[in-house]
């Protein structure tokens, strides 16, 4: 994302109820958690982290009622107005032929429009960097990630004493 | 162990439901034509509905257990309680066979024999469409749906006293399950034909059986919802948590879709196709119910899929009940729709048949007598609404009169500490 050389202090854990221990330990520590990474989405994890829900489903909602009316009205602009052909004795506006065409589009821009959110939201795509703490955060550690950058030698020793203390297995520095 | 105690109170309102729907119906017998048209059909659309719930039950445990779900399994006793109620539905859909044979209510057309002697489509369908093959379909199809509920009721008990690891009641809970399944598919169709589809004895549509189940498979959710969340409500079934009841709206709301799904192709199949003797069922519920028509698409589409598309709705126990009473309501509609303008003109033939043998202008007034307004068919009145109340009272007693018999929490289920811990 941005080029800005954090520093990052990083703990492993084995087991994702450990993490879940750990992330309400710091939480009851007001310790600031800068992430959270995990292999999988782990259940009870995003209330304690308070984050708020996605509104990713309300932009999809929103592109699928524009897909809807584009492609009801472009149906009755082309079978109406730009090229009016009887099909079957139907009349040139036929409602119920120009459904499944509009539940398409709707689909489409809907699913077309949350993907490219969802990536412009999380800076993903061509040429994004995203630098990986550890790789086996994306096979079988649990990790959870501190900004250590302005800390102080007291606070990173406060946040090393917290690791060992929620059972960590690994403790590691990485600059991104 | 928790147990569900049938209050005295939910009986005196119960009653009271159950003695305004008696007296409905007996308002409607002795205010009603000579034929008891309203009467009769009002009797056949709730007895299809309520038992439609019944076998609807039956089929969802059979097929989550089949499925290996763990969620449901805080709230199996309701379902299976539901699902007894297909023994009072065999007895209220004998009544209709009794009609039948005794010739006291003309709801199918290809019953009376001298109307089938002159008519080429009824006499081509008189191998399947007959008195006896109805009676067989209603005693022996619902017969086997009550066999399998309650063996599932009946292996869910053991199992409460099978302690431990053993889980060999469950696996023979299984293989009824799964023996249950292809046979719920093809009876349900068929016996869907014959109740509902053969009103209009001259048409038909292969998509029909689908369409009318998922429309009892929504009534059972919606239903299951308004019951659950009104029992949380008089302190029972604690265990349940917002996961459970979002899981029900989920299904409401995915089922809701399926309907519409199905309506639209079976509207638009036949439009496109454009061939008389099936687009005459449209064309007669565009022109002389339009009403029932649109409210139908607006309970049951509209209105479920604007409310619950938002998952904090779905969440809101106000507004899951709010949008559960209305779709309940809105496939109680959909069944009046399907039984109503058939019953009619059936009625109507036969009126002007039996009344005036040879007169020509009683049996034209009779072909298009629809085209007027008429209380208990263009749209459902106050003694269609106070009959339904009847039923659901009388459905709510058998519910809650089973649901006393076990202990709510069934602690032995392989999944319960699954179910437990749902959290979607």
């Amino acid at each position: 994302m941005e080029n800005s050389n954090k520093e990052v202090l990083f703990g492993l854990y084995d087991d994702e109820e450990i993490l879940l221990k750990a992330v309400k330990q710091a939480k009851d520590d007001h310790l600031d958690i800068m992430d959270v990474f995990s292999p999988f989405p782990v259940h009870g994890l995003d209330p304690l982290l308070g984050l708020s829900s996605s509104r990713l489903p309300a932009a999809g909602f929103i592109y699928g009622a524009i897909g809807a009316l584009t492609g009801f009205l472009f149906m009755t602009w082309v079978f109406v107005q730009d090229w009016p052909i009887i099909f079957g004795g139907k009349p040139y506006f036929s409602a119920p032929a120009f459904v499944p065409i509009t539940f398409e589009v709707t689909v489409l821009f809907a699913s077309v429009g949350m993907v490219f959110t969802f990536f412009i939201i999380c800076g993903m795509g061509p040429g994004a960097v995203n630098p990986i703490l550890d790789k086996r955060i994306t096979d079988d550690k649990f990790c959870i990630a501190f900004d250590a950058s302005s800390a102080s030698g007291d606070e990173v020793e406060k946040l090393k004493s917290f690791f060992s203390a929620t059972g960590a297995s690994e403790v590691n520095t990485k600059t991104i | 162990m928790e147990r569900f105690t049938f209050d005295s109170k939910f009986k005196t309102v119960l009653f009271g439901l159950m003695g305004l729907g008696v007296l409905c119906l007996a308002i409607t017998f002795f205010t009603d034509d000579e034929l008891h048209t309203r009467f009769w059909s009002n009797f056949l659309h709730n007895s299809v509905f309520f038992t439609g719930i019944a076998f609807i039950s039956t089929f969802i445990m059979a097929a989550f257990i089949t499925a290996w779900a763990g969620w449901y399994t805080v709230i199996k006793r309701i379902w299976e309680a539901y699902a007894l109620f297909l023994i009072p539905g065999l007895i209220l859909m004998a009544i209709v066979v009794i009609g039948l044979w005794g010739g006291f209510h003309h709801l199918y057309h290809w019953a009376d024999a001298e109307a089938v002697a002159e008519d080429r489509i009824l006499l081509g369908k008189k191998g399947f469409l007959n008195k006896g093959w109805y009676t067989f379909g209603t005693l022996i199809i619902v017969g086997i749906w009550i066999f399998f509920a309650t063996k599932l009721r009946q292996l869910s008990l053991r199992e409460d006293e099978n302690q431990g690891m053993n889980f060999a009641v469950h696996r023979q809970m299984r293989v009824y399950a799964a023996a249950f399944l292809p046979i719920a598919g093809f009876s349900s169709a068929a016996i869907i034909w014959q109740w509902i589809m053969s009103i209009d004895a001259h048409w038909y549509s292969t998509l029909f059986a689908w369409y009318t189940g998922a429309s009892w498979f929504v009534s059972a959710m919606t239903l299951t919802i308004i019951t659950l969340i009104f029992l949380k409500g008089q302190g029972y079934f604690q265990k349940v948590t917002p996961e459970h009841l979002r899981d029900l709206g989920k299904y409401t709301f995915a089922f809701s879709i399926f309907w519409t799904y199905l309506w639209f192709s079976q509207y638009m199949l036949i439009w496109y196709g454009n061939v008389g003797e099936e687009t005459i069922y449209f064309r007669e519920r565009l022109d002389n119910y339009p009403v029932l028509f649109f409210g139908n698409l607006i309970l049951n589409f509209v209105l479920p899929f604007f409310i619950l598309i938002r998952e904090d709705n779905i969440r809101k126990n106000g507004t899951m009940m709010f949008a559960s009473i209305f779709v309940f309501f809105g496939h109680w509609w959909d069944f009046f729709l399907m039984i109503k303008p058939g019953v009619w003109h059936t009625a109507q033939e036969t009126l002007a048949h039996h009344g005036a043998e040879g007169d020509h202008g009683a049996a034209d007034a009779g072909h298009h007598a629809a085209a007027t307004f008429e209380m208990g068919f263009t749209i459902p009145g106050f003694l269609e609404v106070g009959t339904m109340l009847g039923f659901l009272a009388l459905f709510l007693f058998f519910v809650f009169r089973n649901l006393e018999k076990a202990p709510l929490d069934a602690v032995n289920d392989p999944y319960y500490g699954e179910s437990l811990q749902h959290h979607a």
